[in-house]
């Protein structure tokens, strides 16, 4: 009995095994190529993935109420070409200004987002779709047909991602802000519980008093936040804005969060179990030139580590489901 | 009866007439129609035979909409067709290269593509507990993932022989006048895929419509587990229609070569966006159960009237795809308010 719950516990905590295929693929990589193990390639790798990142925490939320949402790079390319234009055309120069900008253009996408699914019954894939559509083309039609914000353009702003506080980016220092502060979010405030409740079963949350649609408007809100967010990420970090920037990039998003163990039919995730998925994600592409593998291999072993991951999810489930069975017989 | 399309199950017959003019596919014609007048004012080369010159670049990705018809009905999707269509166009192009006979290169793309919609079918069927969006996500990016491996470092490649793929483009006359010169004037040319749309359209609705297979996909779609327990055998069936999913992107790629002869990393990247946009903008509800082909074929239709008729006045593809996808969530949340509205009103008297 007393292995059974071992075996249990490890199962159980997919915090824990993610924790393990982290640590064995930085030391392997480490062992490989020793330059990967150091301050700053590390927060190299972080600040380039940022952007995912930062909406994998939004993606979390969505994914936890059983929605999903293909909008958030086309958002991020609306904000992020708004923050462009404004500065290549002298209206604005503060960086703080430039972030609330793509922070409240993200908002409003968000929200508009979220008004379709939760008030109009679209299901969520099909809404983001037809999102996706619209905000990539507004993105480029406030671009003035495909115009391009250059790092000259860009003045003060790509500062930002160069600056540094405490020896990191503020890059970085973003992205562990929000990572804390979603952790806390989602674990002790009341909020954070409803999305749980929500996501495990609507029906039930409903009859208890929480009010399905507007939770819904809020996960989508806050995806819409972060994408803005992330926007304004993008083009400091890469120091230019371009109407098609991250195109196809909600994939990778989505994978990150489901490496973590963020369930597709809601209710399950976490946060911790997002920031492994993301890191995970982030490291393929910086881990396979170390490797010395040839980087045009790069989306195939994405591709199959994301079904690996999720099959092994199912037999261990299946195994789980069987001891359980087998223990009522007894 | 229990409508056709699952729309509505009412006991009272009600007049045929009004029966098509109100239903989702008559409000569809009438769209046709505007669509067509709309493209008629705004550009003046839009007429029957601009049409049909242009038209069969964007037919290809009807081949695309009809299978993921299926696949919607059963309340699932596949987002991985368009990275199908671009592993087997690569294929396709290096069997060409080679110097094999255009016979087998038909059957290459068609046979990869099957393939890969077998990998899917199997992944699906073998683990049932895993949502098909996850699964083609990730098949989504291994296809295109070895398309790029396979293209390698250059992410291109060109057909050496285009004989064959330019007999794909073939066109047939009809009507027409032969003037004093001895050359024809005034016939519509209809290209061979619009011919081979049409066929395949026919077939598939009949197959969703009417026989027994189809209304085990909508028994499927509506609540599997009665399905299941009804003696259907969901698995098979859903294997069939992943693997005939993959057969039709191999098809797609094919006229996708037709028109660029060529294959790079990026060939066929959203296809798999705009067949599901189109299918949902025909009134088949992507949580299952509901919606005919009919509605998905006429949407195909009105998407691509909109398509030529917008891109001979050179308005960016952006710009289409703003309207689309505009019309694709006003398409699907309408229904929705109207009905609230309408529960609101019954609550109220």
């Amino acid at each position: 009995m007393k292995k059974k719950s071992l075996f249990k516990r490890i199962t159980g905590s997919r915090e824990f095994l993610l924790a393990i295929i982290v640590v064995v693929m930085f030391a392997i990589v480490s062992f490989v190529s020793p330059s990967f193990f150091t301050f700053k390639s590390v927060t190299d790798m972080l600040k380039n993935n940022a952007v995912a990142m930062v909406m994998a925490l939004g993606m979390l939320c969505v994914m936890l109420v059983g929605g999903i949402d293909i909008s958030i790079t086309s958002t991020l390319a609306l904000s992020g070409m708004a923050v462009g234009m404004l500065l290549k055309y002298n209206f604005i120069h503060n960086t703080f200004l430039c972030f609330v900008i793509a922070i409240v253009i993200g908002t409003v996408c968000g929200f508009l987002v979220g008004l379709v699914i939760s008030r109009a019954a679209v299901p969520p894939i099909i809404a983001t779709m037809g999102f996706m559509y619209i905000f990539r083309a507004l993105g480029y039609l406030i671009s003035n047909g495909g115009e391009w914000a250059g790092a000259a353009a860009l003045g003060n702003f790509k500062n930002f991602a160069t600056t540094k506080l405490l020896g990191m980016s503020l890059v970085i220092w973003v992205i562990i802000v929000c990572y804390v502060f979603f952790f806390f979010f989602m674990k002790w405030t009341r909020t954070g519980r409803k999305i749980y409740a929500v996501g495990s079963n609507a029906e039930a949350a409903e009859v208890s008093g929480i009010n399905v649609k507007n939770i819904k408007l809020l996960v989508h809100t806050i995806m819409g936040l972060l994408a803005g967010l992330a926007g304004a990420l993008q083009v400091s970090v890469y120091a230019s804005a371009m109407p098609d920037m991250q195109q196809g990039g909600e994939m990778d998003v989505i994978a990150a969060c489901v490496i973590g163990g963020v369930s597709m039919s809601g209710g399950r995730g976490t946060v911790i179990g997002t920031l492994f998925g993301a890191i995970i994600m982030a490291m393929i592409p910086k881990a396979l030139p170390l490797l010395r593998i040839d980087a045009l291999w790069q989306n195939m072993i994405k591709g199959v580590l994301i079904l690996v991951v999720v099959v092994v999810n199912v037999v261990l489930q299946r195994i789980a489901d069987r001891n359980a069975l087998k223990g009522r017989e007894m | 009866m229990a409508g056709k399309s699952g729309r509505t199950i009412n006991n009272v017959p009600v007049n045929p007439l009004k029966k098509i003019i109100f239903s989702w596919e008559g409000i569809l014609i009438l769209v046709v129609i505007l669509i067509n007048l709309f493209c008629a004012r705004f550009s003046e080369f839009y007429n029957a035979s601009s049409l049909l010159r242009q038209m069969p670049v964007y037919l290809a990705e009807v081949f695309l909409m009809l299978p993921m018809a299926f696949i919607l009905v059963m309340g699932e999707i596949d987002i991985s067709v368009g990275s199908i269509a671009c592993l087997s166009a690569t294929m396709a192009v290096i069997v060409s290269n080679a110097g094999a006979p255009f016979i087998l290169v038909i059957l290459t793309a068609l046979a990869v593509g099957a393939a890969c919609g077998a990998v899917n079918g199997f992944i699906l069927t073998r683990f049932p507990e895993l949502p098909p969006m996850i699964v083609t996500l990730a098949t989504q990016i291994i296809f295109r993932g070895i398309a790029e491996i396979v293209l390698g470092s250059g992410g291109s490649v060109q057909a050496a022989n285009q004989a064959g793929f330019k007999a794909l483009t073939a066109n047939l006359s009809i009507g027409g006048t032969i003037n004093e010169r001895g050359r024809k004037v005034g016939a519509l040319n209809f290209p061979l895929v619009l011919f081979l749309v049409v066929i395949f359209a026919v077939i598939f609705a009949i197959i969703l419509g009417k026989s027994v297979f189809g209304r085990r996909v909508y028994a499927i779609g509506t609540n599997r587990l009665t399905a299941f327990y009804s003696g259907i055998q969901v698995q098979k069936i859903r294997f069939v229609i992943y693997t005939t999913m993959g057969f039709m992107a191999g098809l797609c790629a094919l006229f996708l070569l037709s028109v660029s002869y060529g294959a790079n990393t990026t060939t066929g990247q959203g296809f798999e966006m705009d067949a599901i946009a189109m299918a949902v903008f025909g009134g088949i509800s992507s949580t299952g159960g509901k919606g005919n082909l009919a509605g998905g074929i006429i949407s195909a239709f009105i998407i691509v009237c909109l398509r030529v008729g917008l891109g001979q006045k050179n308005v960016h593809a952006q710009v289409i795809l703003l309207i689309l996808g505009a019309l694709l969530i006003v398409a699907v949340a309408l229904p929705n308010i109207i009905g609230e509205i309408r529960k609101a009103a019954r609550v109220r008297k």
